[in-house]
C-alpha cells in the first residue's frame, strides 16, 4: 500500500516539477507547482510528517503560490516577452555538473549507508509528528530561531512594502 | 544554557530588535515634521549606542547559549566590534550622502538594524539551522537595500540577480545541511555530540566509513554535503565562483549601503567560515596546536580558492573604470587575502584574519567615503571623475591616497600590518605550499598597486574641467581624516589589535 | 511488495532538486526562477524528513531528539515564503521601471 501511494506521489511530483521548468507560460508553471506541492504533501504524509504536510498545504500551496500567481497576473506579460529556454555551453556544463553530483550522492554514497530504525520511529516516539510532538520540540529546543523567523518574517513584510509600493 | 539564562548574554542582539521596530515606528511619528532626516539619524545613533553599551558589558567567558544554538565567546565580541564600526560610519554617512532619499532615511536605518542582528547572530551561530536563518537574515535585508534607489534601474536589476544567486546559494547551502543533519542525526556543529565532536570522535570516522561501504573514498556524501555549506558561506564572503553578484550588487546598491557590505557581511561571513572551518575539519591538540581531523586536504583547497579569487579579483580590477566596480573587484581580491589566513588552519592565522577585517572596515569604508563624496559633487562615480581632486579637495584626495596604499599593503600603512601578519601566519606554517601561496599573495599585492595607483594618478595629475573647489561636508571630512589617522596609526603600532585578536581567538579551546 | 525505504525518499529529493536547478540555469523568466528556486527548497524539506523518519544508525540524537528535521523544515517553509515575497517585490519593481523580467536582458550592469 505504501509503496504503491509512494510511486504515485513521486511520479506525480517529479512530472508537475518538470513542468514548472518546461512549460514556457508562467501560469502553467505556477499551476504545477501548486499540483507539485499537494503531491509533496502526500509523501510528507508517507513520512509520517503530519503537521508538516498540513503548513506545506496551506503556507505554500495556499499563501506562497498565490502571491506568485497574483504577481504573474499583475505583470501580464505578452506572448514575447515570456522567454525561451536558452541553453549556452557554460549552462549546459554546468547543469550537467548538478545533475553528476547530486546524482552520485543519491545513489553511489547513500545506497549502501544502513539506516537501523527503519520503520519502527512511529512506534518509538508518541504522535512523532504531530502538532505536540514538533511543538514541544519548537518551543523548547528552538525557541531562539522561532523568535528570529518571526522578526525575519516582519522585516520581509516591510521590505516588501518599501520595495513594490508606488507612490511614499 | 537554557533559553530564560541565556537572556543576559543576548542584550544586544534584544536591544537590535527593539531598535528595528523603533526606527521604524519612528519614521512614521516623525513623517511630516521638519528636521526629520536629524532626528531619525540621533535615533539610529541612540540605538547604536545602545547596543554597543551593551555589547561593552558582555561578560566575559565562554558560554553556550540557548542550548548550544549561539555561543558566547570572545570571538563573538571582536565581530561584534567590527560589525558595530561599520554600521556608525554607515550611519553617520547616509543622511548627507544624496543617495538615499530623506523620504526613505527611517526604513533604511530599520533596515540596517534588522541586518546587524543578523551579523550579530552570523557571528555566534554554532548551529547549521542558525547560521541558516542569520545568513537569510542578512541576505534578505541586503536586498531590499541593494534595490533601495527604486527609480534606478541599475539599483532594481542589481537587486533581481541578488536575490536569484542569494537564493540559489541559500538553496544549496540548505541541501548540504539537510545531508548533514541526515548523516550527523543532528545540524549543531561545535558542542557535545555536535557534527565536530562526532567527527573527531574516532570510533564515529571509523563508522562513516563502514557506512559507506569502507572505501574512504565512499565519504563522498560527507564531502559534496561540506562542499554545499561552504558554497552557502562562499557566496557571503564573495569568493571565486561565488563572486559573481558582487560588482552588479556593489554598483547598483547606494554607496553608503556598498561600503557596508563590502565589511559588514564579509566580515560575518568569515566569522562562520572560522567557526565551521575549526570545528569540523580541524582538532585542538594541546601543546601541538590545530590538527586536520579529515582526511580532505580542506587547508590545501581552501589555499587553492584563495589564489584563484585574488588573482582573479586583481585582475579584473585592472580594466575596471567605474569605481564601485573596481572596489568590488578589489574586495573580491581581499576576500581571497583573507582566505589566505584561513589556509594556515593554525590561531596566528585567524587572528591575521580578525586584525585585517577591522583595518579592512576603516580603509575601505574610508575609501568608499570618498568616492560618495566626488559622487555627490559631481554626481559621477567613474575614475575620471577623481581628476584634479588633489587640487579641488586635498584632504579628500590626500586620505583616499592613504587608504588606497593601505589597501595596497604599503609598509608605513595599516593594510601592510594586515598583510604581514597573514603572510607570517602562512610562513609560520610552512611546508611549501603555504609559502608559494604566500608568494603568490605578495605579487598579487604587487598588481593591485597598478589600478590603486590609477586613481591616485587620476587624483594628482589628470587636469579636471572646473578647477574650483569640491564641497566636502565637513562631518566627512572629520571621518576622513579620522579615519586616515587611524590608518596610519595601526600601520606603526598594531600591537594592542594584535593583542585583542589573540584573546579573540587563541584561547579558544577545541570543540 | 517493495518496501519503501529511506532511499527512495531522498532519490526522490535530489531529482527535484536537480530540477529545480534545471530551472534556475536554463530559464530566464525571473518569476519561473524563484519558482525553481521554491523548488530546491522543497527537495531540502524531503530530505530533512526523510532523514528524521529514518535516522542513521548510531546518531544519538541531541536534545530535540528525531524531530530537529521537522523543526528545520518549519522554518525553511517560513523563510521561503519571507524570501518568495521579497522576490517578487523587487520583479514589481524591476517591471516597473523596464517592463522586461527576463533576466538576460539586463544589460545595464555590464560584466
Amino acid at each position: 500500500m505504501e509503496a504503491v501511494l509512494f510511486y504515485i506521489f513521486a511520479i506525480g511530483v517529479v512530472v508537475a516539477g518538470a513542468q514548472v521548468v518546461l512549460r514556457r507560460n508562467p501560469i502553467y508553471g505556477a499551476v504545477s507547482l501548486v499540483a507539485c506541492f499537494f503531491f509533496l504533501a502526500g509523501i510528507y504524509v508517507l513520512l509520517s510528517a503530519h503537521l508538516i504536510a498540513i503548513l506545506q498545504v496551506m503556507v505554500y500551496a495556499g499563501a506562497v503560490m498565490v502571491l506568485f500567481v497574483f504577481v504573474i497576473m499583475l505583470l501580464n506579460l505578452k506572448e514575447e516577452e515570456l522567454g525561451e529556454m536558452h541553453v549556452t555551453t557554460m549552462k549546459g556544463i554546468g547543469l550537467a555538473a548538478v545533475l553528476v553530483l547530486v546524482g552520485f550522492i543519491a545513489w553511489k554514497a547513500l545506497t549502501p549507508v544502513q539506516f537501523a530504525r527503519d520503520m519502527a520511529v512511529n512506534e518509538q516516539i508518541h504522535g512523532f509528528g504531530g502538532v505536540k510532538a514538533v511543538g514541544n520540540v519548537l518551543y523548547r529546543s528552538s525557541v531562539l530561531p522561532f523568535e528570529v523567523t518571526s522578526l525575519l518574517l516582519l522585516v520581509a513584510v516591510v521590505s516588501a512594502v518599501v520595495i513594490a509600493k508606488g507612490k511614499i | 544554557m537554557g533559553n530564560l539564562p541565556s537572556l543576559r548574554y543576548f542584550w544586544p542582539e534584544s536591544i537590535l530588535t527593539v531598535a528595528v521596530m523603533a526606527m521604524f515606528v519612528q519614521d512614521l511619528v516623525v513623517r511630516r515634521r521638519e528636521h526629520r532626516v536629524q532626528s531619525l539619524t540621533i535615533g539610529a545613533l541612540f540605538w547604536l549606542t545602545l547596543t554597543a553599551l551593551a555589547t561593552y558589558l558582555y561578560p566575559s567567558g565562554t558560554t553556550p547559549l540557548f542550548g548550544g544554538l549561539i555561543v558566547h565567546d570572545p570571538l563573538r565580541v571582536f565581530f561584534a566590534w567590527i560589525f558595530l564600526a561599520a554600521a556608525l560610519l554607515t550611519i553617520l554617512i547616509v543622511p548627507k550622502s544624496k543617495q538615499v532619499s530623506d523620504a526613505r532615511v527611517g526604513e533604511f536605518f530599520g533596515l540596517l538594524f534588522a541586518l546587524m542582528l543578523g551579523l550579530y547572530l552570523m557571528a555566534s551561530a554554532t548551529d547549521l539551522l542558525m547560521v541558516y536563518l542569520a545568513i537569510e537574515m542578512v541576505s534578505l535585508v541586503s536586498y531590499v537595500l541593494t534595490g533601495f534607489r527604486r527609480a534606478d534601474r541599475k539599483a532594481n536589476e542589481a537587486a533581481l540577480k541578488y536575490v536569484i544567486y542569494g537564493g540559489v546559494a541559500s538553496g544549496v547551502m540548505l541541501y548540504g545541511i539537510s545531508i548533514l543533519y541526515g548523516l550527523f542525526g543532528t545540524t549543531r556543529v561545535v558542542g557535545d555530540g555536535g557534527i565536530g565532536a562526532q567527527l573527531a570522535d574516532v570510533s564515529s570516522r571509523l563508522f562513516m566509513a563502514h557506512a559507506f561501504g569502507g572505501q574512504p573514498a565512499a565519504q563522498l556524501a560527507l564531502v559534496v554535503a561540506v562542499v554545499f555549506v561552504l558554497a552557502g558561506i562562499g557566496y557571503k564572503i564573495a569568493s571565486v565562483p561565488f563572486h559573481m553578484w558582487c560588482p552588479d550588487v556593489y554598483e547598483g546598491a547606494p554607496t553608503p549601503f556598498t561600503a557596508f557590505l563590502s565589511v559588514g557581511p564579509k566580515a560575518a561571513g568569515f566569522a562562520v567560515a572560522i567557526r565551521f572551518f575549526f570545528a569540523i575539519f580541524e582538532k585542538n591538540v594541546p601543546g601541538v596546536g590545530w590538527v586536520a581531523v579529515s582526511d580532505v586536504p580542506w587547508p590545501a583547497i581552501i589555499g587553492i580558492i584563495s589564489a584563484i579569487t585574488m588573482t582573479l579579483g586583481n585582475f579584473t580590477a585592472l580594466v575596471q573604470t567605474n569605481l564601485k566596480r573596481l572596489f568590488a573587484y578589489s574586495s573580491i581580491a581581499h576576500a581571497g587575502y583573507l582566505l589566505m589566513g584561513l589556509a594556515a588552519a593554525s590561531a596566528a592565522g585567524v587572528q591575521s584574519i580578525l586584525v585585517y577585517l577591522m583595518i579592512y572596515v576603516l580603509m575601505n569604508v574610508g575609501a568608499f567615503l570618498v568616492v560618495i563624496s566626488v559622487s555627490r559633487a559631481t554626481g559621477g562615480e567613474h575614475i575620471a571623475d577623481l581628476n584634479g581632486l588633489g587640487t579641488r579637495a586635498p584632504i579628500a584626495a590626500l586620505t583616499l591616497s592613504i587608504f588606497l596604499f593601505s589597501l595596497t599593503g604599503i609598509p608605513p600603512f595599516a593594510g601592510f600590518t594586515g598583510k604581514y601578519l597573514i603572510f607570517a601566519a602562512l610562513v609560520q606554517k610552512g611546508g611549501m605550499w603555504n609559502v608559494i601561496l604566500a608568494v603568490i599573495g605578495v605579487l598579487n599585492s604587487a598588481v593591485s598597486l597598478f589600478y590603486y595607483a590609477k586613481l591616485i594618478k587620476a587624483m594628482y595629475f589628470e587636469e579636471s574641467r572646473d578647477d574650483t573647489p569640491m564641497p566636502v561636508p565637513g562631518l566627512y571630512t572629520g571621518i576622513l581624516v579620522s579615519l586616515g589617522a587611524m590608518v596610519m596609526v595601526l600601520g606603526i603600532y598594531w600591537a594592542p589589535l594584535l593583542r585583542w585578536a589573540s584573546a579573540a581567538f587563541g584561547g579558544t579551546t577545541a570543540t | 511488495m517493495m518496501t519503501i525505504g529511506p532511499v527512495h525518499y531522498l532519490v526522490l529529493g535530489a531529482i527535484l532538486f536537480t530540477l529545480g536547478a534545471a530551472g534556475v540555469v536554463l530559464r530566464r523568466n525571473a518569476v519561473v526562477v524563484l519558482m525553481s528556486v521554491e523548488l530546491m527548497l522543497n527537495a531540502v524539506n524531503l530530505t530533512f524528513l526523510a532523514f528524521s523518519r529514518f535516522p542513521l544508525v548510531q546518531n544519538a540524537p541531541m536534545q530535540g531528539g528525531i524531530l530537529q528535521g521537522h523543526v528545520a523544515v518549519f522554518f525553511v517553509i517560513a523563510t521561503a515564503a519571507a524570501e518568495a515575497a521579497v522576490g517578487l517585490a523587487i520583479i514589481i519593481a524591476v517591471f516597473r521601471s523596464r517592463t522586461s523580467i527576463n533576466v538576460d536582458e539586463f544589460d545595464s550592469l555590464k560584466f
